[in-house]
């Protein structure tokens, strides 16, 4: 009987701590099943639901999907937005690489704190001001193009095009791209790279062979956020890209407008979620896989 | 006349305001085993990385078999360095690491592979060839990373404190595989190490160095029993430093006169001081003697015992000299058991007079 009571007594201090811990998740557990888990159901749900008389009742009807898929208008948005995204992606990558390295590897720890601020303020103002500076820039009778018409060059059309969209996602990723590459590159072990130096490997050669696949991780999830936040962007092909052909955020909110059509919108915001989850997913995978090649 | 493998031209490298290398001159022969000793700071890393390019000199020269190399970038050398880290690339095997170098110097693949796996067999890991290296004990670590300098055929190796990670057995095995490698492979090593029984152990020659500067230059021996100044005798094996005024000087021999008493030394290389000037000498612990009687001849300091440090076979006794300086005295166990410390009031710490070796002033 008496070796029973100090059993209790753990497992009661068992019971506390996970009550404890429970404290602790509870909120996170709360707020997502509320505002994400909860939402993204019903959004899945709303997909099989009817619209009548510009009023949506609910039901289990496969239309909405076979209407939305079964049309080319819906593909062409679908690969569009992929293009746009994948080009935003590679060349936000191209660019911010160099920035970078500068940043990881030629500053001082005080350049590199003071530069690392300055990529922060950008998020200060919102995105959609940002995005109307550039109509000052990119306009027919914009900065750039009074510049150019000096030179004799121009007018050249640079508002609601695809250059113009791409811009405008380079605005919304690009500081933060810099900001996630610059952490994974300055993580690297300094003497990697002198080793590479110090058994033959020239300095340019030792950014594949060495500083790619040291900060491969850091360096797909800049990718993955990059791509992410374009894919999902409505501000900037709406505003720089001229709306037309529209990608998947356009279309979710034409179809919401025409009609009343929220299964419908609903049916593109799950396919747009299955993407990036897929994406999300794939690039996670790569960033950790043990070993390339 | 042949140009030395490697000479220091008075070198000076500075990072903004703190120098790390003032003014170092010395040469190194091919084929020898140097190994540049001193306390963390005193620039011996800096001097190494110098010899590989890593860092360029702020003045002076580098040259190797009579070359500048100053301008001669690191990829360019052939002057593999094995690193504290070891700095194995994580993302390839073992074979891949010591394959690097190779590949940097356009060696077809099939060769490369020949090679590799011919030095990790040399090394002893060979089955390990296709594993990570994050699965590698601490040991096997240092044969690859030993296997990828050495692969490439260097005529110098260098190496910066590279067993410093390693637990003290493993540390005594790396050290004839070492020493051992470099007889075989006939080409220079230079060893930078703050580890005095490293440094002792594997080295021809010694470079001792304090704050950017070089204290000695020496075969382990002549810096052991001859320290040419305090610094190498602090810093060097367990040596009793006694300071005072010069009260008479001869050509052969001085008289320093200290809170310890007057003793007589012999000047050996040294120039003779003059009258009033402060100097040292120093008595190794070891070569000094002890007894519980005052010895009739020759010099003698009356000390009592503070504490005693075994270490197997051997003895370090702490002694208080009455001005309050604390002296050291090393002796074998066995020695020690004959005599009866614990009773006597007071110990005598005495030397032969050929065995106090005059270091000057500083």
């Amino acid at each position: 009987m008496s070796d029973s009571t100090p059993a209790k007594a753990a497992s009661s201090a068992a019971r506390q701590s996970s009550v404890f811990k429970l404290t602790f998740r509870l909120p996170i557990i709360i707020w997502q099943s509320l505002f994400f888990i909860g939402p993204l159901c019903f959004m899945v749900a709303m997909s099989f639901f009817i619209v009548r008389n510009y009023r949506m009742q609910e039901d289990f009807v496969m239309k909405n999907w076979l209407k939305m898929l079964g049309r080319d208008y819906f593909w062409d948005s679908y690969f569009l937005t992929w293009g746009l995204a994948g080009i935003g992606t590679v060349v936000t990558m191209l660019v911010a690489f160099p920035a970078a390295y500068t940043l990881a590897f030629k500053v001082s720890e005080t350049v590199r704190r003071w530069a690392i601020f300055m990529l922060i303020i950008p998020f200060f103002t919102s995105y959609l001001v940002r995005i109307f500076s550039w109509y000052v820039i990119l306009a027919e009778s914009g900065v750039i193009n009074a510049g150019l018409s000096y030179l004799g060059l121009g007018p050249f059309v640079m508002l609601n095009t695809k250059f113009g969209t791409v811009v405008g996602y380079m605005t919304l990723t690009l500081p933060l791209v810099i900001i996630l590459q610059t952490f994974a590159l300055a993580n690297i072990d300094k003497s990697l790279v002198e080793a590479a130096f110090n058994l033959g490997c020239r300095p340019f050669r030792t950014i594949y062979r060495v500083i790619l696949p040291m900060a491969r991780t850091g360096l797909i999830i800049a990718a993955v956020f990059c791509f992410i936040l374009s894919f999902g962007d409505f501000v900037s092909p709406y505003y720089l890209g001229g709306s037309k052909p529209p990608t998947l955020p356009i279309l979710i909110v034409d179809t919401v407008k025409s009609g009343q059509q929220w299964p419908r919108a609903a049916v593109v915001a799950v396919v747009m979620m299955v993407t990036l989850f897929v994406v999300a997913f794939a690039g996670i995978m790569a960033a950790y896989r043990r070993r390339v090649g | 006349m042949v140009a030395p493998l490697v000479e220091f031209r008075s070198v000076v490298k500075r990072f903004d305001d703190f120098v790390a290398v003032e003014r170092v001159n010395f040469t190194i022969e091919a084929g020898e085993f140097v190994a540049i000793m001193g306390p963390s700071g005193c620039g011996k890393t800096t001097t190494l990385r110098m010899l590989a390019g890593l860092e360029a000199p702020s003045e002076g020269e580098v040259l190797m078999e009579g070359r500048v190399m100053n301008d001669v970038p690191a990829h360019e050398r052939d002057t593999p360095l094995v690193w504290q880290s070891l700095a194995l690339f994580p993302f390839l095997n073992a074979r891949e690491n010591v394959e690097f170098g190779l590949q940097m110097r356009g060696v077809e693949a099939a060769e490369r592979r020949r090679r590799a796996l011919e030095w990790l067999d040399r090394m002893e890991i060979a089955e390990f060839a296709e594993r990570d290296i994050a699965s590698l004990s601490g040991g096997q670590k240092q044969r690859v990373a030993l296997a990828r300098s050495l692969v490439i055929e260097p005529r110098i190796l260098l190496l910066d404190e590279p067993l410093s990670a390693l637990d003290a057995n493993l540390v005594i095995r790396m050290q004839s595989v070492l020493t051992k490698l470099q007889r075989e492979l006939g080409i220079t090593f230079v060893y930078v190490t703050h580890s005095q029984s490293e440094a002792f152990a594997m080295a021809d020659r010694v470079v001792i160095m304090s704050r950017g500067h070089i204290a000695q230059i020496g075969s382990p021996k002549d810096i052991y029993r001859a320290p040419a100044n305090r610094f190498v005798a602090e810093f060097v094996g367990r040596n009793n430093i006694i300071t005072g005024t010069v009260s008479k000087a001869t050509a052969k021999a001085v008289t320093i006169d200290g809170s310890l008493g007057s003793f007589t030394v012999d000047l050996g290389q040294h120039e003779k001081p003059q009258k009033g000037d402060t100097a040292r000498f120093v008595v190794a612990a070891d070569l000094a003697q002890i007894s519980t009687a005052k010895p009739r001849r020759g010099s003698a300091i009356a000390c009592s015992l503070i504490s005693e440090e075994f270490i197997g076979s051997v003895v370090t006794l702490f002694l208080e000299a009455e001005d309050g300086s604390e002296l050291k005295v090393q002796l074998q166990e066995r020695e020690l058991s004959k005599m009866d410390l614990k009773s006597a009031a007071t110990i005598y710490l005495s030397w032969a007079s050929d065995q106090a070796h005059y270091i000057g002033a500083d």
